[in-house]
């Protein structure tokens, strides 16, 4: 009986036998070759590693959306139809339905300028350059608007620090400018006893009044004004709340940003007794980095300044230039993701840690340096005891003394000032104050661009020494240490005044309660460096009756009746002639200095002020370690709501952590070990018991955290933010007290098992490339499909030096494919992309770039578990080596529009086709929702709109008229029952043909710009004409280094990934366990 | 209901009330198709501009008034601005004129009927066709004749199709110039 006989006959479904499987298949037969290939695996949860065929695993493998394909629709989740309104629409539809009757022909009208505005120009956008103060950094942006309303974010070009480039939270601030639940007028506080009304509209000019009488009732008994902002970087607000103090004398303004450089900044001016900021950091020029917990890709600090700078030195055109990282962090963050070499260390024990390292250093160096303040540490001993690799960090040590003058030491803002102190001395001995930016140095505005003394402030409140708070745009009830008891010396101030945008915990406590304008509303100022000053232009007259934050001082200074809404331009243009304008020694007069000023966006000076590093001695002195007890906690910047403001973001909520994949939540995030040890698992509850206050916190187990240390991400737990952002995760800023170890790291936690579990919505298995199901017979032999995986070559990556010894290391794996239909003939333009992933960090911009261009819904937690977001682009993030400290490769993933697309060939309707451009092309008019496309898509990347989710979340929060604004008008806006996926920005594409053919110039492919390519931080993404031989992605397409996921299947993806190169020395990492490429 | 009427009733009078109901169907698609599409579509406007008047006997451009059209994909109806331009001075007391008058000084837009569209899903771009030096007139018909504007062309995917199909034969007068016009869905569909 034949093979195939008895196929039949047992009814197994198995593949044809194979005859040649290596060359087919390229597969490693030797034994050796086997355990390479075992050594080689990737994976992206515990759970996929751990047990590969569970029931889950192999679920979440096999089906794309695993269950709830059947539920109920929940009526809660959308806009509400009460009676009045069935009422409405069905008189409405009633009244068109007999109108359309007599003239179905009827088209509608046109409503034409009356006269049209010179700049605007119906379908043509116009970008206006301005400024966007976030996450405490100022980043020049390009704002641009289609008719009058602002559509989508861009970084400025020309704004030296950031250089065109925001983040992913400063892309999505758009959506908070038409919020539904924006304040629209400002209020009173209602009379007592009306429960139900707590606020009630009242006038600004009534509200003006009684305000100026408060403050001058305030400062005639001798009672405090006290005024809380967030930290200034604007030299006309500084100035203007200068202006303040100087009308209002008892008035005092204190600084607030939840995380900031404060301790940082405290421990250099100490270490360098002087007055400025820790310095910017020439990382471009670093050859060693070594990072001690600063997430300095993640969120502290200039991310954007920081990842450009970084990647720089990740070209492969000059691979003899790459910089090397070192991390030593206790929770996984990008840039412990990004390092070459990652350690795990709880944040407490950073400082002997450096202490032992100084030692070692001025040792092996030979360097003429004291090292009697650290004389007691040995650096032999503290890696015996915390288990570090003495091997690689000789290695650290070797690079330290080696790239003397050419490294940097960095330590994150959340270290204690000890930790910096120590860090800082490192740095001066190894002479890497080379690497400190003079020319270029953050501004300080003293008092206001720090955080100020909230514990006096609020005893002040208490003892009833205030007699009115002005909160600008900040929400201390929910951000400050839970020891102040904020919220109860809120209620004993007479009258409180908040200025804020949208309602949030604090704004209850407010006597009047005022709305602010948005950004994009708003004129304004900032001084990003020394030698950069940028303006801040409204591009659209404010949505509704609100003012900005300074023109109310300002009219509050004047006396409250003289307000107009260009009361604070005047301000700002008045403070730029007469103080400003005069530094640059401009040769134009000021008029024009201001014109170009504000059309650039930014203007630099130079300057360059030779700093003297000289280091005070005397800060060594009694620097002490901090000692553990039980468990370390530290609370971390979420980077993806920052601190809690904008949680009322969908686009940020669902936006996943780029790390543990988690949306719409925070969680408590272990080790491994740490897990074993109190017997948790995912979607466990971990009780938090810490300075005798307790939570339940949900468990992510993280691989390559430090043990006995729990992570945990601020900001979440809002429960006045607003329809999206209420009781969305947990809030552990009760934890937030003065006795930490810093502000942020707090030790002595008992941490235990709670009873229940908790359903977190992670992306983590989402949308997975790989099966695991099935067997095949190769040859002889059978083997189980998961074994292919490896040979699926989804991540490829080496290490540096063995690329340098082989160029061909991995183009070597390249896989030759024979096709039984003839390949079509791309003649002209055929559009391609490349992915740098020596250059990606992981960040997220390009997803919440992508979202805004794209028109993208947010879908909500319940639909996120059901893996239905809708994002087009994600970050597939896996793991390899050792569980307890694994490398991670972060991979960017979007529709690959491959030339033979197996998506195109199932359609039924004929809705997705390929155009002769290369573009794998979906026509959502003729879509009808069969999902085969989705189903046949091996990369995952199709998205299907299971319900019209604008009107799916939160009562239909994004159906709202003021949400319908913000949509890109030259994107359709998709449906229910219609799929969709990354279009390569094609409406871009047809933009700038339009534009080729309107110059009379030939099209070509640098004529096009995608958002993700636009907003990457780290120009990681390429994109233009794959036929073109002199452009960027061609030569990427053909570099050696190039591959592409998946190829083996023959579907010609047109994406190529740059392999990753790490700058690590082969053998030791072998010994690790360590994966190189196959 | 006895039987023979029963089956009279099946077997004659339903298959042919069925045949009557599905050929005057069939008869009334076809028949409607054109005006279904819009053509001959000619309403009332507010004011009763005249392109032949302008377009025509006095021979001003098109693009004076419909400026977009080779900047954008909207060729834009001109704001009443452009009308005043000249009207200010020129026949200010024809009633037609003082209608206009009266938008212009309230602020309000003319509301004008709209007569050509393509559907939202569809992108069509005027500065693209215009700037190949097709003339207007091959969608819009001879609008320099029309006192009252009307479709004269139907606005389908098909139309727009035979045209790009066969640029050469439709568009003679600029063969040279011109290649096929795209035929993939993304040219109109994203």
């Amino acid at each position: 009986m034949s093979n195939n006989e008895m196929k039949k006959k047992s009814g197994v479904k198995q593949l044809p036998k194979i005859e040649n499987p290596e060359q087919f298949f390229n597969l490693p037969r030797t034994e050796e070759g086997q355990k390479e290939a075992k050594k080689s695996k990737y994976w992206r949860s515990l759970e996929v590693l751990n047990n590969p065929e569970s029931k889950e695993v192999l679920d979440a493998k096999k089906v794309e959306f695993p269950f709830g394909e059947d539920q109920a629709i929940n009526l809660d989740s959308m806009s509400s139809v009460n009676r009045r309104k069935f009422l409405a629409l069905m008189t409405a539809s009633g009244v068109f339905a007999t109108t359309a009757c007599t003239d179905y022909q009827d088209k509608g009208k046109i409503i034409n300028y009356t006269t049209k505005p010179e700049s605007v120009q119906p379908g043509v956008a116009n970008y206006y350059a301005s400024t966007l103060n976030i996450t405490g950094n100022s980043w020049g942006i390009l704002i641009k608007t289609r008719e009058g309303r602002p559509i989508k974010l861009e970084g400025n070009p020309e704004h030296p620090v950031n250089q065109g480039k925001i983040s992913n939270l400063a892309h999505s601030t758009i959506v908070n400018l038409y919020d539904p639940s924006r304040l629209k007028a400002p209020q009173i506080k209602g009379k007592k006893g009306l429960k139900l009304v707590p606020f009630e509209k009242t006038t600004w000019e009534d509200a003006d009044k009684a305000i100026v009488k408060a403050l001058n009732d305030a400062v005639n008994s001798g009672k405090e004004i006290a005024i809380l902002s967030e930290q200034v970087l604007s030299p006309s607000y500084a100035s203007l709340l200068n202006d303040f103090i100087a009308k209002y004398p008892t008035a005092k303004v204190y600084g607030f940003n939840t995380f900031n450089n404060d301790v940082k900044n405290a421990a250099w001016q100490e270490t360098y007794n002087t007055t400025d900021l820790f310095p910017s950091i020439q990382l471009d020029k670093a050859d060693v980095i070594l990072s001690l917990e600063n997430d300095f890709l993640g969120v502290d600090g200039d991310t954007i300044e920081n990842t450009r700078m970084f990647v720089s030195r990740k070209d492969i055109n000059n691979v003899y230039g790459f910089n090397k990282m070192y991390c030593v962090e206790g929770a996984m963050t990008l840039t412990g993701a990004k390092a070459d070499y990652r350690f795990r260390l709880s944040p407490e024990m950073q400082f002997e840690f450096v202490a032992g390292l100084i030692n070692e250093v001025i040792k092996k160096g030979a360097l003429t340096a004291d090292s009697s303040a650290f004389s007691s540490y040995s650096l032999d001993k503290f890696i015996k005891v915390n288990g570090f690799h003495a091997q690689k960090i000789g290695y650290l040590v070797d690079d330290l003394i080696k790239s003397k003058g050419k490294s940097i030491v960095l330590g994150g803002r959340h270290l204690p000032k000890a930790t910096h102190i120590a860090i800082n001395y490192l740095n001066h001995i190894l002479g890497n104050t080379e690497l400190y930016r003079q020319d270029s140095i953050p501004v300080s505005y003293g008092e206001f661009s720090k955080n100020g003394d909230f514990t006096n402030l609020v005893k002040d409140m208490n003892a009833g020494k205030v007699g009115v708070l002005i909160n600008i745009d900040t929400n201390p009830v929910f951000n400050m240490p839970a020891d102040l008891n904020f919220a109860d010396a809120i209620q004993k101030v007479n009258t409180v005044v908040t200025l804020s945008e949208q309602e949030n915990e604090s704004t209850g406590y407010s006597t009047y309660l005022l709305p602010t304008n948005h950004t994009l509303e708003s004129w304004g100022d900032a001084h990003a460096r020394s030698n950069v000053m940028s303006l801040q232009q409204p591009v659209i007259s404010p949505l509704y009756d609100t003012r900005e934050k300074e023109a109310m001082l300002l009219t509050w200074i004047n006396g409250g009746s003289e307000y107009s809404f260009d009361i604070y331009y005047n301000y700002v243009a008045n403070k730029w002639k007469n103080d400003i304008y005069p530094k640059f020694n401009s040769a134009v007069n000021f008029e024009t200095f201001w014109n170009n000023t504000l059309h650039d966006g930014v203007v630099t000076m130079k300057s360059s002020t030779e700093a003297i590093y000289e280091f005070n001695t005397s800060s060594l002195s009694g620097l002490k370690p901090t000692k553990k007890e039980n468990y370390t906690v530290v609370f971390t910047e979420s980077p993806t709501i920052g601190d809690g403001k904008y949680a009322n973001n969908g686009f940020l909520q669902e936006t996943p952590h780029p790390i543990t994949k988690v949306t719409w939540d925070n969680t408590a995030n272990i080790s491994i070990n740490t897990a074993r040890k109190l017997d948790l698992k995912f979607q466990d509850m971990l009780e938090l018991n810490l300075n005798g206050k307790t939570i339940k916190l949900p468990v992510v187990v993280q691989p390559g955290m430090a043990d006995d240390l729990v992570q945990i991400d601020l900001g979440y737990g809002r429960t006045a933010a607003g329809d999206v952002g209420n009781e969305v995760g947990f809030d552990v800023n009760q934890f937030m007290t003065s006795n930490g170890i810093s502000p942020w790291i707090f030790t002595g936690a008992k941490v235990s098992k709670a009873e229940g579990t908790y359903k977190i919505a992670s992306t983590q298995e989402h949308h997975q490339m790989d099966e695991l199901v099935g067997e095949a017979i190769l040859g002889d032999k059978a083997y189980k499909i998961s074994e292919f995986h490896i040979d699926r070559h989804i991540i490829q990556e080496t290490e540096l030096d063995t690329y340098k010894k082989d160029n061909d290391v991995i183009a070597r794996h390249k896989h030759a494919t024979k096709s039984i239909m003839a390949n079509h003939e791309y003649t002209g333009i055929k559009w391609a992309m490349a992915i740098d992933m020596n250059k990606c960090t992981g960040c997220n911009a390009c997803i919440t770039s992508c979202n805004v261009e794209s028109n993208i819904p947010v879908v909500g937690k319940e639909e996120v578990l059901h893996g239905r977001e809708m994002q087009w682009m994600r970050m597939d993030r896996y793991y390899s080596g050792d569980e307890n400290n694994p490398k991670v490769s972060i991979q960017p993933m979007m529709c690959q529009h491959c030339d033979n697309a197996p998506c195109e060939n199932v359609c039924p309707v004929v809705a997705t086709t390929h155009s002769p451009d290369g573009i794998n092309q979906m026509v959502y008019n003729r879509c009808v929702g069969t999902r085969y496309c989705a189903n046949n898509c091996p990369y995952k990347v199709r998205r299907f709109n299971f319900y019209d989710f604008r009107d799916n979340l939160a009562k239909g929060y994004y159906y709202a008229q003021s949400m319908q604004q913000m949509y890109n008008p030259e994107v359709t806006i998709r449906s229910r029952g219609v799929m969709e996926k990354c279009d390569f920005c094609t409406s871009r594409i047809a933009d700038a043909k339009s534009n080729a053919t309107k110059d009379g110039r030939e099209f070509k492919g640098s004529d096009v710009v995608t958002a993700c390519q636009e907003s990457c931080p780290a120009n990681a993404i390429y994109f233009g004409d794959s036929n073109d031989p002199n452009s960027e992605v061609s030569k990427l397409r053909k570099h050696d280094l190039g591959y592409h996921v998946l190829e083996i299947l023959d579907v010609k993806p047109n994406v190529t990934y740059i392999a990753k190169l790490n700058n690590v020395i082969p053998e030791i990492d072998n010994s690790e366990g360590h994966n190189s490429a196959h | 209901m006895n039987k023979r009427a029963l089956d009279y009733a099946l077997k004659i009078r339903l298959p042919i009330t069925v045949v009557v109901i599905l050929c005057s169907f069939a008869l009334t698609f076809y028949v409607s198709r054109p005006e279904r599409d819009g053509l001959g579509y000619q309403p009332e406007q507010p004011i009763n501009y005249s392109h032949k008047l302008h377009a025509g006997e006095m021979n001003i451009d098109c693009q004076y008034c419909h400026t977009g059209v080779e900047k954008t994909r909207h060729a834009m109806v001109p704001p009443a601005e452009t009308c005043m331009n000249c009207h200010k001075v020129v026949k200010t007391d024809s009633p037609e004129i003082k209608k206009l008058r009266e938008y212009w000084e309230k602020g309000e837009p003319i509301p004008w009927k709209r007569i050509h569209k393509v559907p939202d899903y569809a992108y069509f771009n005027h500065s693209v066709h215009v700037n190949k030096g097709i003339d207007c007139a091959h969608c819009h018909g001879d609008v320099r004749k029309m006192d009252k504007v009307e479709q004269v062309h139907s606005f389908t995917m098909g139309n727009c199709l035979d045209c790009h199909r066969n640029a050469h034969e439709r568009m003679p007068e600029i063969a040279e110039n011109i290649n096929k016009g795209p035929e993939n869905c993304n040219a109109c569909h994203r």
